[in-house]
């Protein structure tokens, strides 16, 4: 028996690319809310901005269901609501059930011993209760935020200002994120921000002091800003409980804020000690502005009121709000050139990330997509896909004109260059070989078969490759044969 | 497959008819007031389901349409009402606007003359320009990925108690052609009053539902199951469809509606007598065909009952295939 040796994988067997995602995967915030008990669900829902938040970030079939129930008093029973289905829409509208049940909108079917009872829909009371105050109106709940009465010494800021601050803010964030480990010192953000991306993975200290980016934060980097935004704000929810935070409080405060109106200033007196707490916070990501830090008054920025709604959070260039991406500015040519119309640093760093620059004017930086400038990004953990999904949000306008719209020589390419990384892969085991006879080798090939270790066989040489888990039992049966014939 | 949806909405508001409607016991009646607030509850329900739906509401009066709200702020009125923490502010304004609007129309229509007829084509005319206004606005910033499906689902619901106006024939039909090209669905909610022929029509024509109210105090829900689901999700979960749909047409001459008729055969105009010459196209008929036709003509023309449609003859004598 040998030592470990290399086993030669098939160049066609590429690890799986991640996948794009559809328009059917929920919003991120569904699935966090998916692992928490009822008792939790139940205290969130007494708030109707809550449930209208919630509920607008539910799937579209899942929202007609619950609109459905809406109005009803007494339970239906499931086979008439069922009756309205059509063929290809029972495996949505299984799929829609089992989500509502998970997030106790829809009670959980109790499995009681006894004769299989037909089964009876009804909204959670509580739910139902707030959703119909939310969209009638009414109630004491106050939870669509006070607003501050109109104070002419500081009048409230206007939409310009607001958007300029939200951008600063959140640029500040990704662009010291970018510029971790290039030796660049740009401006930092605060102490809190930084706890929040180490926690989160994102960057890692690194020989101590500094902050450097990990392989999960360049994917971050290149995700639209409405993800990036909901899994900074995941990992906030994550770590409330450590910080004696209450997570429904936490949780009904940033519901609350994506009902609130951009433009206007709300007050602070409703708010409970935990909700003021995470105020300072939510100055620092950008969500919303206060004019200093103890002010009674907040306003908030396009971020805070596009956190349920899929209209571009941050100003673009070509106006607010009326097309559903961010104007382009790249420009790709099948020479790999590439030419991006940009004189923002956060982006000309990103593009570094995979292209080589090569001249820079004041309004256009100009670079090439080479070979060691992707295998510089895949090395640090970007995908293919990431990178061409990356191009093509903002490929300029002009590019519109090329069916399709990047050129498909490059996209082939930077896919190739990812499977150049998967051509080898490596396992560690044992090789046995030198076996008597024939009838050796296959019994001990049958046994060690049966327990599932054997990674390579070659029956003519007669030898076999087991890993490394199974060599202690194969040794040990060997051992045994060759004491039972002896 | 989430994309916003634009929904117009055409209220019927003819005074005499709601007052027929409210005092009405078999089949039971719904005040006007009582319906206004159904339906505001829906409309809140339409703009609760997506941030980035859009709305707009049109009032069918005696005589006149008017735009009473639209999500793109056309027809905001100027008030600054005082703001409520307990209601989301969207939904506040838009029923503030929508009631204070009709409130004024009310306030300032005479009683004593006699009633017009509603102005029931002038909004649907004007809800299709309203829809291809913004559809072309949305479709021409919007430069999305590749693919270019539209990314805009627009409807119409046109909630009517009036019966048929059947000078209205002609407008009706060619807003259900142009609602045909832009892909708009039309929904009909009838509720209160008999069957509405080319509402019907629309309907049909466009997959839409149609939907006459049995129980006017179970409106609300009527309203949501039928009406609320964007055409996405309509093939997943079924709204009510008609069975039988009532196809007369109403003759271009005297616009009434008939059910047997003559048709020209270059330009497809219904007449309810033989003419020499069509108005429509100025085609010259020959003079033998007309005196084979008048010959031939049934010889009293009852006046048009609800019953089953019956097929046009052509005027070169060959009837028309059945429909439906």
């Amino acid at each position: 028996m040998v030592g470990p040796s290399i086993r030669i994988k098939p160049a066609g067997e590429s690890s799986k690319a991640s996948t794009v995602d559809g328009g059917e995967t929920s919003h991120r915030l569904i699935g966090f809310l998916l692992s928490q008990p009822q008792s939790t669900m139940n205290r969130l829902y007494q708030k109707p901005s809550s449930c209208l938040s919630i509920f607008r970030l539910l799937q579209p079939l899942e929202r007609q269901v619950v609109m459905n129930l809406l109005w009803l008093e007494t339970p239906i029973p499931g086979a008439t609501m069922a009756a309205w289905v059509t063929r290809e829409g029972k495996r949505p509208y299984q799929e829609a059930l089992s989500t509502l049940q998970s997030l106790h909108i829809l009670p959980q079917q109790s499995t009681r011993p006894g004769p299989p009872q037909p089964v009876k829909h009804n909204l959670n009371p509580t739910f139902k209760a707030s959703l119909r105050q939310a969209i009638t109106g009414g109630g004491t709940s106050g939870s669509f935020g006070i607003l501050a009465e109109n104070d002419d010494k500081h009048p409230a800021p206007d939409i310009e200002a607001l958007d300029a601050f939200a951008l600063e803010r959140w640029e500040t964030i990704l662009y010291y994120m970018v510029s971790s480990g290039t030796g660049q010192f740009p401006a930092k953000p605060s102490q809190g921000v930084l706890y929040l991306l180490q926690r989160s993975g994102l960057m890692a200290t690194v020989r101590g002091a500094t902050l450097q980016i990990t392989s999960a934060g360049f994917q971050f980097l290149l995700h639209p800003p409405h993800e990036q935004l909901w899994e900074l704000l995941l990992q906030y929810l994550q770590m409330a409980e450590e910080r004696q935070m209450d997570l429904v409080e936490v949780l009904s405060f940033l519901l609350m804020l994506s009902t609130t109106e951009l433009g206007k200033s709300y007050s602070t007196e409703n708010l409970s000690a935990t909700q003021k707490a995470m105020l300072e916070d939510l100055r620092d990501y950008g969500l919303i502005r206060q004019r200093t830090a103890t002010s009674r008054k907040f306003s908030p920025t396009r971020l805070a009121t596009t956190l349920t709604s899929s209209s571009p959070p941050l100003p673009t260039s070509a106006g607010t709000g009326d097309g559903s991406h961010v104007q382009g500015f790249i420009v790709l040519e099948t020479n790999y050139r590439l030419y991006a119309y940009t004189d923002n640093p956060l982006q000309i760093a990103v593009l570094n990330l995979f292209v080589t620059l090569k001249y820079r004017f004041p309004n256009l930086v100009v670079g090439q997509i080479t070979r060691d400038s992707v295998k510089k990004a895949l090395a640090n953990g970007i995908t293919a896909d990431q990178i061409i999904s990356y191009l093509i949000t903002h490929a300029h306008p002009q590019m519109r004109k090329n069916k399709p719209l990047l050129p498909v020589t490059v996209q082939d390419q930077i896919r190739l260059w990812e499977l150049e990384r998967n051509r080898v892969k490596s396992q560690e085991g044992y090789l046995y070989t030198a076996f008597a006879s024939h009838a050796d080798y296959e019994w001990v090939l049958d046994y060690a078969k049966k327990l599932g270790v054997v990674l390579w066989e070659n029956p003519s040489k007669r030898c076999f490759f087991g890993s490394v888990e199974g060599h202690m039992n194969i040794r040990g049966y060997i051992e045994r044969r060759s004491a039972g014939n002896a | 497959m989430d994309k916003p949806s634009h929904l117009s909405v055409i209220v019927d508001l003819s005074p005499t008819q709601w007052a027929f409607c409210a005092q009405s016991t078999a089949p039971p009646g719904l005040p006007l007031q009582t319906f206004l607030s159904q339906l505001l509850a829906f409309l809140n329900a339409h703009i609760a389901c997506k941030d980035e739906n859009t709305l707009a509401v049109f009032g069918a009066f005696p005589g006149q349409s008017v735009m009473l709200y639209s999500s793109t702020g056309e027809a905001m009125t100027s008030t600054t009402e005082a703001t409520d923490p307990n209601t989301y502010r969207p939904f506040k304004t838009l029923d503030s606007t929508v009631m204070s609007s009709i409130a004024e129309r009310f306030n300032s229509y005479d009683v004593t003359e006699e009633e017009e007829p509603i102005g029931l084509v002038g909004c649907l005319t004007k809800a299709l320009c309203y829809i291809n206004r913004t559809i072309s606005v949305v479709s021409a910033s919007a430069q999305g990925t590749e693919g270019a499906t539209r990314s805009i689902d627009p409807r119409i619901l046109v909630l009517s108690v009036s019966p048929d106006q059947s000078s209205t024939y002609i407008p009706i039909m060619n807003s259900i052609f142009s609602a045909q090209k832009l892909k708009v669905t039309i929904d009909v909610c009838k509720v209160f009053g008999a069957d509405n022929v080319f509402l019907q029509q629309a309907a049909h024509l466009t997959g839409g539902a149609y939907v006459q109210i049995e129980r006017t105090d179970a409106l609300l829900q009527y309203m949501m199951m039928s009406f609320l689901p964007p055409p996405a999700i309509r093939q997943l979960i079924s709204v009510p469809t008609q069975d039988r749909v009532d196809f007369r047409a109403a003759c271009f001459c005297h616009k009434r509606i008939v059910e047997i008729g003559f048709v020209c055969s270059v330009c497809l105009s219904i007449f309810c007598q033989p003419v020499p010459v069509c108005s429509t196209c100025r085609t010259k008929f020959p003079i033998k065909t007309l005196q084979r036709l008048n010959a031939s003509r049934p010889l009293a023309t009852t006046p048009s009952t609800p019953g089953t449609p019956r097929p046009l003859t052509q005027k070169n004598g060959a009837a028309l295939p059945r429909p439906g």
